[in-house]
């Protein structure tokens, strides 16, 4: 069963690190990655997209994370037309953003990747997203960290946030976003840290890692058919 | 009439993947695997887990270990949660699991091949 490592973080000014970082994914085994470039972005069109894929034999995906101040900066910024299909996710702890982002439907993920904006999830974001069809990720990467009392609240934080998505059966992706190479972990060891540690089980896990990220993927290819006018209305035969 | 059955073992075998020049003897990944358990499952899981450490081959990079079938989930998030050994940075990755020692033998003779 093929998982997903919903998000690989690349520095776009240093491509020993990005190469250092594919390497040790293969090692592991993963074989579909979902990266986040990070840097100057004003080339990231078809050259970078084909010069990073040029370093893995892994199936990459694309995203990018918006942090917008307010409001009106979360507005011009989704008005970015995107020509390449890209995962467009969301991170801030303002709840208004959150709420704002969570009712566009060009928003396919609304990010809660550190333990302080882990905080600021409340049940309305989750169930505005459930509507949407868009996704609350929650990172593992604040689980690395070695303070043994910083890393038992990060889990506790975890665990909190956790079953508050799965309770209002809200939209659950979990990724590791870890920032260090030799954090990597192949998702099927997450799955049982998320399994032992946090309180979900197999079943859930596997649904975080798999099947809703290729639904994730599925809705944003989506977005970028021609065909396809809305959520269930597509032109079949390409409207001829 | 209840029928007591044996305690089943799982075999797991798992990945060593290192930072440069890897300085290591078997026992200090049996310490940092035991202490792994003790930081975040305690003596409740500890003592129910048998571990025992069947093959570690550092030159090929993998690792061979057995515990008890129920705590096979604990033994692979010990491992996936141990960072760095005596200052090395390293990963232990679980790779495959099974039930008898013979297919996961065949298995690594399959991946050498």
């Amino acid at each position: 069963m093929p998982y997903f490592e919903s998000r690989l973080r690349l520095n776009l000014e240093n491509f020993e690190e990005i190469k250092n970082k594919f390497a040790i994914c293969e090692k592991l085994g993963i074989k579909n990655v979902i990266v986040e470039p990070v840097g100057d972005l004003k080339n990231n069109g078809v050259e970078l997209r084909e010069k990073i894929e040029s370093l893995t034999k892994m199936h990459l995906y694309y995203r990018i994370s918006l942090r917008p101040r307010n409001i009106d900066d979360l507005k011009s910024k989704l008005n970015i037309n995107n020509k390449l299909p890209t995962i467009l996710s969301i991170e801030t702890p303002i709840k208004e953003i959150q709420i704002q982002a969570a009712k566009d439907s060009r928003v396919d993920v609304i990010s809660f990747a550190d333990p302080k904006t882990m905080k600021t999830l409340t049940t309305g974001v989750i169930s505005l997203s459930k509507q949407n069809n868009s996704y609350i990720e929650i990172s593992l990467a604040s689980m690395m960290v070695v303070n043994k009392a910083q890393q038992s609240k990060n889990f506790r934080e975890l665990y909190r946030i956790i079953h508050l998505v799965k309770n209002l059966k809200g939209n659950l992706l979990i990724s590791g976003n870890f920032e260090d190479s030799y954090h990597l972990r192949h998702p099927r060891a997450l799955i049982s840290i998320c399994h032992t540690l946090l309180g979900l089980s197999i079943i859930e896990a596997k649904q975080s890692f798999n099947e809703n990220v290729k639904k994730l993927i599925e809705r944003t290819l989506d977005r970028y058919d021609r065909n396809i006018i809305e959520y269930g209305i597509k032109f079949i035969k390409g409207g001829e | 009439m209840n029928i007591v059955r044996n305690e089943r073992n799982r075999y797991i075998l798992f990945k060593i993947i290192h930072e440069g020049y890897l300085s290591l003897e078997h026992s200090d990944i049996l310490k940092s695997i035991w202490k792994s358990i003790w930081r975040f499952f305690g003596m409740k899981e500890a003592n129910k887990i048998g571990l025992w450490v069947i093959e570690i081959d550092l030159e090929n990079e993998f690792g061979l270990i057995r515990c008890a079938h129920q705590t096979k989930e604990i033994i692979i998030t010990a491992l996936s949660l141990i960072t760095e050994i005596n200052g090395n940075k390293i990963i232990l990755s679980p790779v495959k699991t099974s039930g008898t020692i013979k297919s996961i033998k065949n298995y690594i003779i399959f991946k050498k091949t």
